[in-house]
């Protein structure tokens, strides 16, 4: 998953993407509203955290042209504005939640996941495919009832094509939603974790449930439990 | 609840009943009078009618119709009316037949002509009159000599006034109806004039009351208004504008607050949660508490700020006076601020007295200073200037700083010194919160002197602070 964050102050931005990358997701920054704009019309986020109070263009102002381009990225409003007033006008504006500062870590995360969640039209957080089992709300796997130990990045590259089971999903998608802009000299990272993922969640002498599609990208079998 | 509608209309409906009760009452009054005098009229001429009958003749009064009496005076008139003479010792000399055998009352002993209600021989209500006078003398039979003369007799006339009465009685009635009527239509009209009068009070009141919190840019429209309540709307315009500045700057100073103060907690929370959740170590660990550190004293410098511009604002910081030279303490601030100055090409001169030199608490005037020169050095542009100038005498002391500004314009100009208040929405920089000038001002006050500012030139902000009280004058 692929997030951008838009915000002024260069301490937050940073403990935050630090926090996001070790979850597993792919993170972009802009430290303010021209930039980000740039940022979110050129890529593919899965979610943008917006604070409000921006240098050179507002996360308002932002936030109204990206939707009134018909960019419908979800969007996380992060903003010292607590007013009522202020969150009804974010969220009227076309934000998909709300985050008061200071926030739990912990909290920005979950909402996070559950603005990925519904871009793949899911409320609940568990997803089974045959004996493979992620709980993408505690961040685990489990295959025919044992635990599956996995790296972030992994496990978002599962979750990734879990959440898109029986479509094939390019490499170049994979590139940007799980690594972002560091795959740009490790052109194999897809391939490498692809193989060690199937690995670890392929049963010995079953048929591994990511396949390749040479030429297009991979696909993760839609089996039913 | 009491309106002023409810009480005009129930005021001027007791006013205008009084007034057409009273005018009903005049008039019956007047009338009745009338129509009395003209009953009386009538009693009186038939009184002059029946007088000729009386004569003196042989030394005694002898009373004699003749035949002609009128026929009401007869025992057969169905409300007939009555009469008696009285000799002057008060017998009886004649009365008319309709009175039979019975005596008309003399009205209390009046003798005097004149008029008198009275109850009639037949037990009805009537009205007499009474006359005196002199029979005339039979010139056939003149009184012997030595003859007193036949002396004054006393007429009564009596008359039933039922058909006064009852004309009375008609008017009595006419007049209510009329009354009634009339206070009824003036009642309704009068509710229709006071409403109508009354209207833009109505108007404003509910415009009042459509006005909360939420909707404080309403004004009252004037355009239209009566000259009474003019007044009244310019100055609830006046109170709506200052509290929608007021609202204006409580929000502006909440959402900068807000910033302030969330933003460096948000900073070292996330920081020291995501280091618990994935730890650091070696440089990475000391770059985060470094973070920490310069996160903890910008909130330290917030908090010293805050709690230095409460204690001025309570007037409880302690103050000690004693002469602070200008030019040493002008030096001493700008030191620290000089090469900042130099990396951002700033041309800047300083115009200070050798002898210059106030009376004040040296540190209360040192925070100013360095506020104002930090501001100064800070928001110039690339290449701008800054002069400062500095003077005291005994008639009072100056001292400005005077720089250049692109951004700030004259409307910022009320603003600069509210707590928090920063040109930048976004209010990028850490270094500095918003609260400097206000502390300076707040300073400045607790030693009796005046902070203002203003624009100097097209692109040039001057702060300038002067010393207002005795306190706080220069000493030389």
């Amino acid at each position: 998953m692929r997030v951008l964050m838009i915000e002024d102050s260069a301490r937050l931005q940073s403990s935050v993407s630090r926090g996001l990358r070790k979850a597993g997701y792919a993170v972009d920054g802009a430290r303010d509203g021209i930039e980000g704009l740039r940022l979110a019309e050129t890529n593919d986020y899965d979610v943008i955290v917006l604070d409000l109070m921006l240098p050179g263009m507002d996360g308002m102002t932002l936030l109204g042209r990206l939707r009134a381009r018909g960019n419908q990225t979800h969007v996380l409003v992060l903003t010292a504005r607590d007013a009522l007033e202020s969150r009804v006008e974010g969220l009227s504006a076309g934000a998909d939640d709300y985050l008061v500062k200071p926030f739990a870590f912990e909290e920005l995360l979950a909402r996070i996941q559950a603005l990925c969640r519904r871009l793949y039209h899911r409320k609940d957080p568990w997803i089974v495919i045959g004996g493979l089992r992620i709980d993408t709300a505690s961040r685990s796997v489990t295959l025919d009832g044992r635990p599956v130990e996995l790296t972030p990045r992994e496990f978002m590259l599962l979750e990734y094509l879990a959440l898109r089971r029986g479509e094939v999903v390019p490499r170049a998608e994979i590139e940007a939603h799980i690594y972002g802009d560091a795959t740009e000299l490790m052109s194999n990272a897809v391939d490498s974790a692809v193989c060690n993922l199937r690995k670890k969640i392929t049963p010995s002498g079953a048929e591994p449930v990511i396949r390749t599609r040479r030429g297009m990208g991979y696909v993760l079998e839609a089996r039913t439990a | 609840m009491t309106s002023i509608r409810r009480r005009m209309i129930g005021w001027l409906l007791v006013a205008c009943s009084l007034l057409w009760a009273c005018g009903g009452i005049a008039l019956y009054l007047m009338v009745r009078a009338g129509l009395v005098m003209e009953f009386d009229s009538a009693l009186e001429a038939t009184s002059v009618a029946i007088a000729p009958m009386s004569e003196y003749t042989d030394g005694k009064i002898e009373f004699d119709s003749g035949g002609e009496l009128m026929p009401s005076f007869e025992k057969r008139a169905a409300r007939p009316d009555y009469f008696q003479v009285l000799l002057p010792d008060g017998s009886t000399l004649a009365r008319s037949p309709s009175l039979r055998k019975k005596e008309l009352p003399l009205g209390g002993g009046r003798v005097d002509p004149g008029a008198w209600d009275l109850t009639l021989p037949d037990g009805m209500r009537g009205r007499a009159w009474v006359s005196r006078f002199t029979p005339k003398t039979d010139e056939d039979a003149p009184a012997p000599e030595g003859d007193p003369g036949p002396g004054e007799v006393t007429l009564i006339v009596a008359r039933h006034r039922a058909d006064l009465d009852h004309q009375l009685t008609m008017l009595m009635l006419a007049i209510l109806l009329v009354g009634a009527s009339t206070s009824g239509a003036t009642g309704a009209v009068v509710a229709l004039v006071v409403g109508r009068g009354l209207r833009p009070l109505t108007g404003l009141g509910v415009r009042a009351s459509a006005i909360d919190a939420s909707s404080l840019q309403l004004r009252f429209p004037t355009e239209e208004l009566p000259s009474e309540l003019l007044p009244i709307a310019h100055k609830l315009n006046d109170l709506l504008a200052r509290l929608e500045a007021s609202f204006a700057r409580e929000r502006r100073f909440s959402a900068d607050a807000a910033h302030e103060l969330r933003t460096p907690i948000a900073e070292l929370r996330t920081l020291a949660e995501v280091s618990l959740k994935w730890p650091l170590d070696g440089e990475a660990a000391r770059a985060a508490l470094n973070e920490a550190l310069g996160i903890a004293l910008q909130m330290e410098s917030i908090a010293t700020n805050l709690m230095a511009l409460t204690r001025c604002e309570g007037r409880l910081l302690p103050t000690r006076s004693e002469i602070v030279p200008l030019a040493p303490l002008m030096d001493d601030v700008w030191q620290p601020l000089s090469e900042k100055a130099r990396a951002k090409r700033l041309s800047v001169t300083m115009s200070v007295s050798p002898e210059a030199a106030w009376k004040t608490d040296p540190t209360a005037l040192r925070t100013i200073v360095a506020n104002l020169l930090s501001n100064a050095a800070e928001y110039s542009p690339v290449g701008g200037t800054i002069h400062l100038r500095a003077e005291g005498s005994n008639g009072g002391g100056r001292l400005t700083v005077s720089n250049t500004t692109f951004e700030l314009a004259r409307a910022d100009l009320p603003h600069l010194f509210d707590r928090f208040w920063r040109k930048d929405p976004a209010r990028s920089s850490s270094s500095h919160s918003g609260l400097g000038l206000s502390l300076a001002k707040a300073y400045a006050e607790s030693l009796g002197m005046r902070l203002s500012a203003d624009f100097s030139g097209p692109e040039e902000l001057t702060v300038e602070l002067s010393g207002g009280s005795s306190e706080g004058l220069p000493a030389r």
